[in-house]
């Protein structure tokens, strides 16, 4: 029986330019994505930032319901919400309510309001004063966010900032252990998946206005993880080979090294996704998006390393 | 083997200490999994200061923690963040406003006298606060609600709309398109409250004399007074200040944070020595929360430097639960499903591997308990993803060792060599994302780094996990000859025919 190594008996370098152009054609519609973001006068970002980077309060509560929630829609809702009138904080205007936007989920139970920045008193006023609106809530089940905008800058910055390090610390931990051009290759294929990721919810956030969060972040610098710790057991395997198969050229050596551990590279991709597919199944609709983000990094880090890695080298190593 | 019973009394024990561990300490949960409040602070410079140095935050920490304290919360925790911001968790805390309030105001408490002179305007002003106070006190539900209220119904306190728009012009208040006419008499009391500030002399006896303060309901029984106790300098100082005044009408104004919020006269009976003892009390007309937030704050001292509240996050006990059962739903099928495939494809080294990998599962949880390390949803997502990661170590290995097979190995060298080799590229793999863990903590914030330190537990953990747990348990069966087969390694048929 043929394994399946053998079955996919991947040459990848003779296939190097079709590789090339599947992923050059992901990252053109990558920025193309990021860049309509950009210019669209709705998001005016290369993605749509969430509340954690707005800034702005976000109240979450669930109704109780018996048998089935009493009908309520969106505009109902946030026809009901402009028509509140909050206190004013000492100095400062009322908060002006026009622009909330609200969600129902789970047939009805869950209500999610998007609201300007309101003070822990404002926002308790408003849950008193929408009650008639949606009925009973569940006790205990509210959740009240608000978030400065000077704290997703912050965020933000504190990510890049670390992200920037680490890559910095993985390049000189790789050229310490293999050499330059694998730290180079390394960076490229991080740079490659962060990319494709960050392309992929710009488009969800396009077409299904989905936002990027604080724990979109956190996944951006997981995959940065994954991806490169995925890249390094094909440059073991690569410098293996090459002791091995002296006489052959670095792309045949590559080329076997991608065929040695291709096995592994899809069993780890499938053994790693499977929880986070659970978690995008049963997860709920917090952990939801960032599964997704987190599975979208996997798949294109499995790619890179087959597809991406051990293609650059014998191009770039001839230089 | 005498090597390996080294090693499987040394996991053993381990396992039997994690679990202890577990039972005794248990694991602490997030606020996002067990529901509260959880506030962050951003201190202010203000004054001479220009940027906030560590020793100020600290101070300010400090000032915080004894306010807190005084509230009452269980299990309460603030932490400072960067340079100049504080995070405060109160698990529990349904209500954060309550908290918000004590914390952000600085609490500076001074004691002054009105200026000579000033009698007349003092007598316009006092009367319009006592009737804003009171109007507004009858229309607070908190206070009309105090079961110490046994005076029956009372008649309502007015104040005619046309008073309120002919005062509200009168001291230049400008009031917003719409606001309702508790808002109004709000902005008015305001405005009077700053104004009266201004008839007071300069500052002769602040908070920083204070030794005690405490409540005590007022004599109309519906209110409280916060009594406070001076020592001997601010007693002396107290005592001057109340016989410059005495006998003379003017009145004795206590400032909190520019404000006066309560103005007394003190009779003529003091002219020779004014109140001494140390002591005094001050009649407000405060809730019974009011005057407790109030002592809290007198008693945790005044603020160094000026807080802003930049985000409160709330969710409620519930909503937490229904988090940690998604969670723990996702984790335990993710996992079942991983057991089934390390089985199906590595058939009897797929069985240790799950052995080792609930091994490694018990000891991440061990660690979180004994650090403590606070488990929160990114936490979680955190250690399911090194969970992957325990499993690709896994992987690595039994490849080699299924290589070596196929190359007509024998079954023990194979799974020696199998080690060997995978060796060198986990720990390449693993290293790159310690690198990064690494610099996550260091420079992330908040959460970041909660997620950096379980991913960076659990990349740590799944080495010792797959290189110790793995290869005890597996050449503990291979010490036994009905198990040394290559065939319950992978398919006879992909053996070469000298092996089989």
């Amino acid at each position: 029986m043929a394994t399946l190594a053998s079955l996919l008996d991947l040459r990848v370098n003779r296939r190097r330019r079709l590789l090339w152009a599947i992923s050059g054609i992901a990252l053109l519609l990558s920025l193309f994505g990021m860049a309509l973001s950009w210019r669209s006068p709705e998001i005016g970002l290369p993605l749509r930032p969430g509340l954690d980077f707005t800034g702005g309060t976000q109240i979450e509560l669930s109704r109780r319901c018996d048998d089935s929630c009493p009908p309520l829609t969106v505009s109902a809702l946030e026809a009901g919400v402009r028509s509140i009138s909050l206190p004013a904080e000492a100095g400062e205007s009322p908060p002006d309510l026009r622009g909330v936007s609200g969600q129902i989920l789970d047939d009805g139970e869950l209500v999610l309001l998007r609201l300007p920045t309101l003070s822990a008193a404002q926002g308790q006023a408003l849950v008193d004063q929408i009650r008639p609106l949606v009925g009973e809530i569940e006790p205990g089940g509210l959740s009240v966010d608000t978030i400065g905008p000077t704290l997703g800058a912050q965020l933000l910055r504190s990510s890049l900032i670390s992200l920037l390090v680490s890559f910095v610390g993985i390049a000189l931990y790789i050229t310490f252990r293999y050499d330059r051009i694998f730290a180079l290759l390394a960076l490229v294929c991080l740079g490659h998946d962060v990319l494709i990721t960050c392309g992929v919810f710009a488009w969800l956030g396009l077409l299904a206005g989905v936002e990027v969060n604080s724990l979109f972040a956190v996944a951006l610098l997981t995959i940065a993880g994954y991806s490169v710790n995925d890249t390094v057991v094909i440059f073991d395997r690569i410098r293996e080979k090459r002791a091995e198969l002296k006489e052959q050229s670095l792309a045949e050596q590559a080329d076997a090294a991608v065929s040695a551990t291709l096995t592994r590279s899809v069993y780890t991709s499938l053994t790693t996704l499977l929880p986070l597919i659970a978690l995008i199944l049963f997860g709920g609709s917090t952990l939801f998006w960032f599964a997704v983000a987190l599975s979208t990094g996997i798949l294109v880090g499995a790619w890179s390393s087959i597809a991406v890695a051990p293609t650059l080298l014998p191009v770039l190593s001839r230089r | 083997m005498a090597r390996q019973q080294g090693w499987v009394a040394l996991i053993l024990a381990l396992a039997i200490a994690s679990a202890a561990l577990l039972a005794s300490y248990g694991l602490q949960l997030g606020l996002d999994l067990r529901g509260g409040s959880q506030l962050t602070l951003q201190v202010l410079p203000a004054g001479e200061i220009r940027s906030v140095q560590k020793e100020q935050l600290e101070a300010v920490k400090e000032v915080l923690e004894r306010r807190i304290n005084g509230l009452g919360v269980a299990e309460s925790t603030l932490q400072t963040v960067g340079n100049d911001q504080l995070v405060l968790q109160l698990p529990g805390e349904q209500d954060p406003s309550r908290a918000a309030r004590v914390l952000g105001s600085t609490a500076l408490l001074e004691f002054r006298a009105q200026k000579p002179g000033t009698e007349k305007e003092m007598q316009g002003l006092l009367p319009l606060k006592r009737q804003a106070e009171a109007v507004l006190a009858a229309r607070d539900p908190a206070l009309n609600q105090d079961p110490t209220d046994a005076g029956g119904p009372r008649p309502t306190p007015q104040l005619p709309p046309e008073d309120l728009a002919r005062s509200l012009r009168d001291l230049g208040v400008e009031v917003p398109a719409g606001s309702s006419e508790s808002d109004q008499i709000g902005l008015l009391l305001q405005e009077v409250n700053r104004r009266l500030v201004g008839l007071y002399g300069p500052t002769q006896l602040t908070g920083k004399e204070l030794t005690a303060a405490g409540r005590q309901q007022s004599a109309t029984a519906s209110t409280w007074d916060v009594t406070l106790s001076f020592n001997r300098e601010g007693g002396e100082k107290f005592a001057a200040l109340t016989q410059s005044i005495a006998g003379t009408g003017r009145v004795l104004g206590i400032v909190l944070d520019g404000r006066s919020i309560s103005e007394a006269t003190v009779g003529p009976e003091f002219k020779a020595a004014g109140i001494t003892g140390g002591g005094a009390s001050i009649t407000g007309n405060f809730t019974a929360e009011e005057a407790r937030e109030l002592e809290v704050q007198l008693r945790g001292g005044s603020l160094p430097l000026p807080v802003k509240i930049i985000e409160v996050r709330t969710i409620g006990p519930s909503l937490g639960a229904e988090n940690i059962r998604t969670s723990l739903l996702a984790a335990l099928s993710g996992l079942a499903l991983v057991a089934l495939f390390m089985v199906i494809t590595y058939r009897l080294a797929g069985m240790v591997a799950v052995v080792a990998l609930s091994l490694y599962g018990l000891f991440n949880l061990a660690i979180y308990a004994l650090i403590p390390v606070t488990l929160t949803l990114p936490g979680i997502a955190g250690f399911i993803l090194s969970l992957g990661m325990a499993v690709d170590a896994n992987v690595l290995i039994f490849e080699r060792i299924k290589d070596e097979l196929r190359s007509g190995n024998t079954l023990i060298r194979s799974i020696d060599t199998g080690f060997a080799l995978a060796f060198s590229s986990i720990l390449d793999g693993q290293l790159t994302t310690l690198i990064s863990c690494a610099a996550l903590f260091a420079l992330g914030t908040g959460f970041v780094k909660g997620f950096a330190v379980t991913l960076g537990i659990g990349v740590l953990l799944s080495l010792f996990s797959a290189l110790t747990c793995t290869r005890t348990l597996l050449r503990l069966l291979m010490s036994y000859p009905a198990l040394r087969r290559p065939t319950y390694f992978l398919p006879g048929a992909e053996l070469p025919a000298t092996a089989s």
